[in-house]
């Protein structure tokens, strides 16, 4: 197996001693309640600790005394930017279980909301990377059209956030009536919007110096430490579930992938930039070729997946998002285990940021796109 | 009306000379009224630089900025002013009481003293013109320096005393930097005065920036950076130390730094406008003077200033609003190893441009001056050889800054831009739980 | 600090590099921004400020909104559709919602039966996550989500509302300035 090299703490030269620095769980750039310790020698940052679970909520525990159907809404609240594709997973895995066969309506749908999620969720991390950058317009930039699709959302689903957005066997609701002429407005507009996004940022100087060679992690290092999504994607390593094990209707998309080269910061700026216009590019061709019919399977009145075990897996915004469900027969689950992509890629931080000054430590999580609520549960 | 308000000195005047000697109110009484004059512009221009602040980073934003106080947020400043007043005032345990109360003061204190010799307009509008001017300048905004550093010493924090040294050694970079940039604006000023320079600009009718854009350019930047703004503003950056050396204050005492920070802001285009876009002058403005409208002669020149000073604080807002921030080894390394090389080549270039124009003034053959008497004076084709000089200077300067910094890290910024590569896998099975697969 | 190899610059790129093209592109932009804030109306596909000064300017809130619970009452008898089947208590995965029926003597087909009906209704809109799942559940669209989003009170008992409250709706103070 390949090992993981991670230069430790060196004796300085002078043995001056080092400054511990605790950015602390209030902080305005540790996205959410991240406690991370660093070990300073001036500002190089010799050693790195975080410590998670302020946020933790018990929610794997809690579906255990839940059923099936009830425990969408909190699922939610795990990677809450992006409430759809949590839905979508769990959802996916029950139905999958089940042997239910949901309608290509409902998949086409689904699709089309999801690759929404997916924008918002990378809008949110854009503006919010720019922010610890100092580059403080495009936040807002980034959250007027993050509020187009959430807009969207309120209007399908009830809610823009935290949505509880699909049930299993499909959809609780048919698209609302002016759901194709909103999205296509949306995505009419958005291709200007990234173009004025990369101007301010893809060739200044200032950001290519801040993150050209910053976090830089292998691709055979990312395969190793368990890193999914952009984040390893930037680094090299074509894996997408989206097009090795499609679910909804992405076996029928015509849709690219983007890769990295150097796997540093830039190189996942860059890789997000693409998807968010690869999604845009799914949603077109689906809502092109969006089918009619039912929205919704027929699905028996009490959910009881039959006994064993099952392990479903699609590509959040931030990397694979899994669920085990162990099942008993009964109608609550014996035990859900949720593969939280930011938590796996969360282990990489210290790798990353061993090396780097403290500026760059913000830059990093930044770059590792994490979000709290999926971390500690 | 207008001529009422214009009118009012020489009334003034009048009157104080019934109560006091003429030496009182000449060197007493209206030096007061000056200073108290220039205290209130300044105080006023420095509160509704924060409005225009958030107003136009709101804007560049597609935001409103604050709307609820007053109309169209007008009474924001004096709102934050009243809130910032009554607020607790704490000390952190175990800080340094007396240096503590101290520094924000002498912050402040270094950035309004030197309003003192910036020439607002002509006649009276300028409270005094020291001989020294720039020296004095250049002096007193680097006591500004020491109240960082016991601000940030005496907070007893960590966070405080990182920002603190970033920030002063940072500052202490810029001014190198920016006393050597001012040098080349002085050769053709040939005087410290600061109302000696905006003369030589306005008997020349010519602005300096047109000798200088180098300078100018380094000034700016200079200026930037020893103002801890965007870009430059790594020691007060919210999302790393919180807020730097102003970490532990609170309430009126953190809203003496602020007021510093954009006193400061406000003198270093206040210089910016003196040295190198004119001062006061403006083309035409003269006339005024010449059909014998003294006062509003002056008074337009003093709205000619500010509207120069406001449109370089519009840039200011700009580049913060605009750019992300430098880390702070690449800005130690853009002070040193770009702006001090830059400013020392461009003393040189004007230099051996100077001695061209003499060298080749001909009393009888090409005439390049016209007089030395208030800074130097040129004829059209002197001007126009200063001209080619500075322009020129930018290519000099940029061949000579990558040949020093040919180890630096450049960008080929296209080709980084595009190097993602796109492919398309191939597509394999849809997931089938082998449950189900099995019960069916 | 690894060191990741970069493209060479060509000669223009380094003027470009000394001429700052780069962050003058990005600040063209911001220019545009603040030009069209003062002018462009179109805020979506265009420039313009995008602010909803709420609460001056009341959101416009979708029909499918998850807001404050209600009980529907019939329009024309102004009776309760609840007919407390307690399927909504059921549903509801954080036990919010209590249904306590009681028993009425009605005469049907000359028979006197006693009925079911319902006698008081709590619902605890702290606890409430908004999933409607009881929306879903309500077999006589009798419990609905409406489209009140302000809920705050000064109170923790403020929160749990009764059958009154959920059939009148509160009296919202509407800020309008």
């Amino acid at each position: 197996m390949h090992q993981v090299e991670i230069a430790t703490t060196r004796e300085s030269l002078l043995d001056a001693p080092e400054m511990t620095l605790n950015m602390g769980p209030q902080h305005p750039s540790t996205h959410g309640v991240l406690r991370v310790i660093l070990k300073l020698d001036g500002e190089t940052v010799m050693d790195l600790d975080c410590d998670i679970g302020y946020l933790h909520r018990g929610m794997e525990k809690i579906a255990e005394n839940r059923m099936y159907t009830m425990i969408a809404p909190y699922w939610d609240r795990l990677d809450y930017i992006a409430a759809v594709s949590n839905g979508l997973v769990w959802v996916e895995t029950v139905e999958q279980m089940m042997g239910l066969d949901v309608p290509p309506r409902a998949h086409y749908l689904r699709t089309i909301l999801t690759e929404l999620n997916r924008i918002a969720s990378h809008l949110l991390w854009l503006g919010t990377h720019a922010l610890d950058i100092g580059a403080i317009t495009i936040l807002l930039w980034a959250f007027r059209e993050r509020e187009e699709i959430l807009k969207i959302f309120e209007r399908q689903f009830g809610a823009r956030l935290t949505c509880h957005a699909w049930r299993v066997g499909g959809m609780p609701n048919d698209a609302y009536d002016e759901f194709e002429s909103d999205v296509r407005q949306f995505i009419n507009n958005f291709p200007k919007r990234i173009d004025e996004y990369e101007t301010v940022l893809s060739e200044n100087r200032i950001w290519l110096s801040r993150t050209v060679g910053i976090g830089v992690i292998s691709g055979e290092d990312a395969i190793a430490l368990g890193l999914s999504g952009p984040a390893l994607r930037g680094s090299g390593v074509a894996w997408d579930i989206r097009k090795s094990r499609p679910y909804a209707a992405y076996g029928e998309m015509d849709f690219e992938i983007p890769l990295g080269e150097n796997g540093d910061t830039y190189d996942r700026y860059l890789v997000r930039m693409e998807e968010l216009r690869q999604s845009r590019r799914i949603i077109q061709q689906a809502i092109d070729n969006l089918p009619d019919g039912p929205v919704n399977a027929k699905v028996p009145k009490l959910i009881k997946p039959p006994v064993g075990d099952y392990y479903h897996s699609i590509e959040g915004p931030k990397g694979e998002i899994g669920c085990y469900l162990v099942s008993d027969g009964t109608q609550q689950p014996w035990r859900v285990r949720v593969r939280p992509p930011c938590f796996i890629n969360l282990q990489s931080l210290r790798k990353l940021c061993i090396g780097h000054l403290v500026a760059d430590v913000v830059a990093i999580i930044g770059t590792l796109d994490i979000v709290l609520g999926e971390i500690d549960r | 009306m207008l001529f009422a308000l214009l009118a009012a000195p020489t009334l003034i005047d009048t009157l104080l000379l019934k109560f006091f000697s003429e030496q009182t109110v000449n060197y007493v009484i209206w030096p007061f009224i000056q200073i108290g004059l220039v205290t209130v512009i300044t105080t006023g221009w420095v509160a509704y630089a924060t409005y225009l602040e958030r107003k136009i980073s709101a804007f560049m934003q597609a935001r409103l900025g604050p709307m609820r106080v007053g109309p169209w947020g007008l009474l924001q400043p004096i709102a934050d002013g009243i809130k910032l007043l009554t607020k607790e005032d704490f000390i952190p345990e175990n800080a340094d009481r007396w240096i503590f109360f101290v520094a924000p003061y002498i912050a402040v204190v270094a950035a309004f003293v030197v309003m003192a010799v910036v020439p607002f307009g002509p006649d009276w509008a300028v409270i005094t013109d020291v001989n020294i001017g720039v020296l004095f300048v250049l002096a007193v905004s680097s006591v500004g320096v020491l109240a960082l550093i016991l601000a940030g010493w005496s907070s007893n924090s960590k966070y405080a005393l990182m920002g603190a040294l970033r920030s002063s050694a940072q500052m202490v970079s810029y001014e190198v930097s920016m006393g050597m940039a001012i040098i080349g604006a002085l050769m053709f000023a040939r005087t410290l005065s600061l109302s000696g320079v905006v003369e030589a600009q306005a008997s020349d009718s010519i602005w300096f920036f047109f000798y200088q854009p180098v300078g100018f350019v380094i000034f700016v930047i200079s200026g930037i950076a020893e103002n801890n703004r965007a870009p430059f503003d790594l020691p007060e950056a919210e999302s790393e130390l919180v807020a730097g050396f102003h970490t532990e204050y609170s309430g009126f005492r953190w809203s003496l730094f602020f007021m510093a920070e954009y006193a400061a802001m406000v003198v270093v285009t206040a210089v910016a406008t003196t040295l190198y876009l004119g001062g006061w002058y403006f083309p035409f403005v003269y006339k005024l003077e010449v059909a014998g409208y003294h006062n509003l002669y002056v008074a337009v020149s003093v709205i000619v200033f500010l509207t120069k000073c406001g449109l370089l604080l519009y840039l200011y807002f700009w580049l913060r609003w605009t750019l992300p921030r430098f880390r702070y080894d690449q800005l130690m390394d853009l002070g040193w190893k770009w702006m001090l090389p830059a400013a020392l080549i461009n003393i040189v270039v004007t230099a051996i441009g100077v001695v061209v124009i003499q060298g080749l003034h001909n009393p009888t053959g090409m005439r390049t001056i016209k007089s030395l008497a208030g800074g130097l004076g040129l004829t059209l084709t002197g001007k126009a050889i200063a001209i080619a000089f500075g322009f020129g200077n930018l290519f000099i300067t940029a061949g000579v800054l990558s040949l020093i910094n040919w180890r630096s890290r450049d960008f080929n910024l296209k080709k980084q831009r595009h190097k993602i590569r796109l492919v398309d896998l191939p597509k394999g099975k849809p997931a089938v739980a082998p449950i189900a697969a099995a019960s069916e | 600090m690894p060191i990741v190899p970069v493209p060479k610059p060509t000669f223009a790129d380094k003027l470009k590099r000394f001429f700052m093209v780069d962050l003058l592109k990005g600040m063209r932009i911001t220019l545009a921004y603040n030009i069209g804030a003062l002018t462009d109306k179109d805020a979506v596909a265009g420039k313009g400020i995008y602010t909803e000064q709420y609460p001056k300017v009341r959101p416009d809130v979708a029909p499918r909104f998850h807001g404050a619970p209600r009980l529907n009452m019939d329009p024309e008898t102004h009776d309760t559709l609840c007919i407390a089947c307690n399927l909504c208590a059921l549903a509801c995965p954080e036990d919010c919602i209590d249904v306590i029926p009681m028993d009425v003597e009605v005469v049907v087909a000359g028979k006197a039966r006693r009925k079911k009906v319902l006698d008081e209704f709590i619902f605890d809109t702290s606890r409430c996550m908004f999933c409607a799942l009881c929306q879903e559940a309500c077999p006589t669209y009798c419990l609905e989500l409406t489209q009140d989003f302000e809920l705050a009170t000064y109170s923790r008992a403020g929160f749990v509302w009764n059958r009154e409250m959920l059939e009148q709706g509160r009296e919202t103070v509407k800020y309008t300035s």
